[in-house]
């Protein structure tokens, strides 16, 4: 009970004391504010750049296993890989084959070439050769009309649906169902139009600029079997079988390919985790300069609330002596310094939010997807606390060890 | 056991109080072995000029510090032997401190500054409120409870540090030249409130160095060089400045028997 009375008062003083200081205050305050919004700042920003990147990818599913012959993500090992073999449309047949009734598998290929409508040219836009399996291994669905069939691939049909970039670049406000397109050399009929995905931020292929059309109809216009290099996207049935799928395929893969036990893979297995996971390992270390250098800010600040709580410390002897006179204890001396601080500092968290949330709404704005988390925004409430707790600790504990006689005779 | 009953009956012991100070290199005696019993209910005035250790032994009274060697009993418990957090506690509970510089918190309004030792106290908000009011009501305030120490007079400033000397009911109201600050007139005003305090029965003990502010106790201890160089009782009161009403108590007359 009395620990708790002098918890409340100890409050209290510390409250008025900043009220009767509201200019210190408010200029002490401000190296935290500025510390704080360059943290979660920071963080937001990473935030938002982890969520532009996986919207760049959002319709590579993440319960989908792709079989190239490079990994997505090539560090500086590029010599590895250089030698592999393509991937056939033949060996994409078998491991379909193998995997029959386990996992839907779709193969694709792509190349780029320029469109043409008409007297408009878009250049160098993402001809995919892929079959109607594509919208069960990617998220992406047609705006208007439909999609592949599994006639168009079986007759090789030259159909073609195109990304909204591609449409609105080649026809604008006219219809483009059913207008004939020239692909490269090849003249194809449009029969629908994916809806909008987003733009890439991070490098990925910019979906809203790539058309699909029928693999048969690919490998007859744009490459012979040998030449092309084939996707193989397998989705697993449930994102918990993931695993077990890929063990499979490699397994699968490596019948295909006829790979003796002492062989290296020749083919690489790619996910949407280990792009995430590349983009992460990266990110990472800029997070961690980003938070290193950010927290020097925050640093600076609490030592500026540090040099105020000792002048307040200084400044308030006499009242420590009279408090100690009248039956104060050390630590409701300590307490009332230490809420002081960590008063001041919570504030210039609260603030720091606040210019944070602005900021991050700006950047949702104009940049990237940004937003604050729930745990950024704890994690900025308990820094400033305990950035206020460690600054005032010692000027607290001066003020709490001095001697009522000393105190009491301060001027 | 009478000894402890003897001790428990005086409001406060010395005996052979020895105070030490290093300064340097050099050791400075402050109290060279003081010996005081003060009752219940006594008026004491403590003289002296100064280096004569008057200060230092109202800090080890007031327990702002503890002897080097020697005993002190305040209410029958041992002072010397406490540590800070006790002192603080005694402080609190049991000494009423009256300064010369008033010594207010300035933030701080009238009741706030008489509510703090209550609030160090540990007491429940309710009670805190009924003994401040009335603490501040005994010394004419009631009208003045809001206002800052800076928007009073220097006597309304000094009788708002006697409500919060008197607001916890200690054993001892311990005042240090409490008129030192205020213009003569002021100045009588105060020592009357301590002559109507010490009429209903509290135990006073003024440090002065004025001989009239020492002239309305009923005993003068004079010390010299950390000694004491006299310790008279005054049979009478000799002075005029007596309210109406403040006559010598019951337990006046006994302390004077005991003294005897």
């Amino acid at each position: 009970m009395r620990g708790l009375m002098s918890i409340t008062e100890s409050f209290r003083i510390a409250l008025s004391a900043i009220m009767a200081n509201k200019a210190r205050g408010a200029l002490t305050t401000l190296g935290i504010i500025i510390g704080i919004v360059a943290v979660i700042t920071t963080m937001t920003a990473f935030n938002g750049m982890q969520n532009a990147f996986r919207q760049g990818f959002s319709s590579v599913g993440s319960d989908v296993i792709y079989v190239s012959r490079m990994p997505w993500i090539i560090m500086n090992d590029f010599f590895l890989y250089r030698n592999r073999p393509n991937l056939e449309m033949a060996e994409a047949e078998k491991l379909e084959a193998n995997l029959q009734g386990k996992a839907i598998v779709n193969p694709s290929m792509d190349t780029q070439r320029d469109v043409k409508y008409e007297s408009k040219r878009i250049d160098g836009i993402r001809i995919v050769g892929t079959t109607e399996k594509q919208t069960v291994v990617s998220t992406a669905v047609p705006d208007i009309g439909r999609f592949l069939m599994a006639f168009d691939v079986s007759y090789k049909k030259k159909v073609a649906v195109i990304g909204k970039e591609v449409s609105d670049g080649l026809f604008d406000t006219i219809n483009p169902i059913n207008k004939e397109i020239w692909i490269g050399r090849n003249k194809f009929r449009v029969v629908g139009v994916m809806e909008k995905q987003g733009g890439s931020t991070f490098g990925g292929p910019n979906f809203d600029r790539q058309i699909y059309i029928p693999i048969s109809s690919y490998v007859k216009a744009f490459g012979g079997r040998r030449s092309t290099d084939v996707d193989i996207a397998i989705k697993a049935p449930s994102i918990e079988s993931m695993e077990a799928l890929e063990y499979q395929v490699i397994g699968e893969m490596r019948k295909v390919r006829k790979l003796r036990p002492s062989e290296d893979d020749n083919f690489s297995i790619n996910k949407l985790d280990t792009l995430m996971g590349g983009f992460n390992s990266v990110m990472g270390v800029v997070l961690g300069l980003g938070l290193l250098v950010t927290s020097v800010a925050l640093f600076v600040g609490g030592i500026g609330v540090m040099n105020v709580m000792f002048v307040s410390v200084t400044e308030r002897t006499r009242e420590i002596g009279i408090r100690k006179a009248i039956g104060a204890k050390r630590h409701s001396i300590l307490l009332q310094f230490l809420f002081e601080s960590a008063i001041i500092c919570l504030l210039g968290g609260l603030i720091g939010i606040l210019i944070a949330s602005l900021l991050t709404a700006v950047i949702n704005a104009v940049l990237m997807p940004a937003s604050i988390s729930v745990p950024i925004l704890i994690v900025a409430v308990v820094v400033s606390v305990v950035v206020g707790v460690f600054a005032g600790l010692v000027p607290a504990w001066k003020g709490a060890r001095l001697d009522p006689i000393e105190a009491l005779r301060y001027e | 056991m009478n000894d402890l009953t003897a001790a428990k009956n005086k409001s406060l012991i010395l005996s052979d109080v020895v105070k030490t100070y290093v300064m340097g290199t050099e050791k400075v005696h402050a109290l060279r072995g003081v010996s005081i019993n003060i009752t219940r209910n006594e008026y004491v005035a403590i003289m002296g000029p100064s280096g004569s250790g008057k200060s230092t032994l109202m800090n080890v009274i007031g327990c702002l510090d503890v002897p080097t060697s020697g005993e002190y009993f305040l209410a029958g418990e041992p002072v010397a032997m406490m540590s800070e957090s006790q002192l603080a506690e005694t402080r609190n509970r049991m000494i009423g401190f009256v300064f010369q510089t008033f010594n207010l918190i300035p933030r701080a309004d009238v009741f706030h500054n008489v509510e703090m030792p209550l609030i160090y106290g540990g007491m429940s908000r309710p009670e805190r409120r009924a003994r401040t009011e009335h603490a501040i009501e005994r010394v004419g305030l009631t009208d003045r409870m809001h206002h800052k120490p800076n928007e009073l007079s220097g006597g309304q400033r000094q009788r708002v540090a006697i409500a919060r000397a008197l607001v916890y009911e200690p054993s001892l109201i311990l005042a240090d030249e409490p008129t030192g600050n205020l213009d003569s007139k002021t100045g009588d005003e105060i020592m009357a409130m301590f002559d109507e305090l010490h009429a209903a029965g509290q135990t006073i003990v003024v440090v002065t160095h004025e001989d009239y502010i020492a002239e309305h106790a009923l005993r003068t201890i004079r010390l010299k060089d950390g000694l004491i160089e006299q310790d008279e009782r005054h049979d009478k009161r000799r002075t005029q400045f007596t309210l109406p009403g403040a006559e010598p108590s019951e337990a006046h007359s006994a302390a004077g028997l005991e003294s005897a």
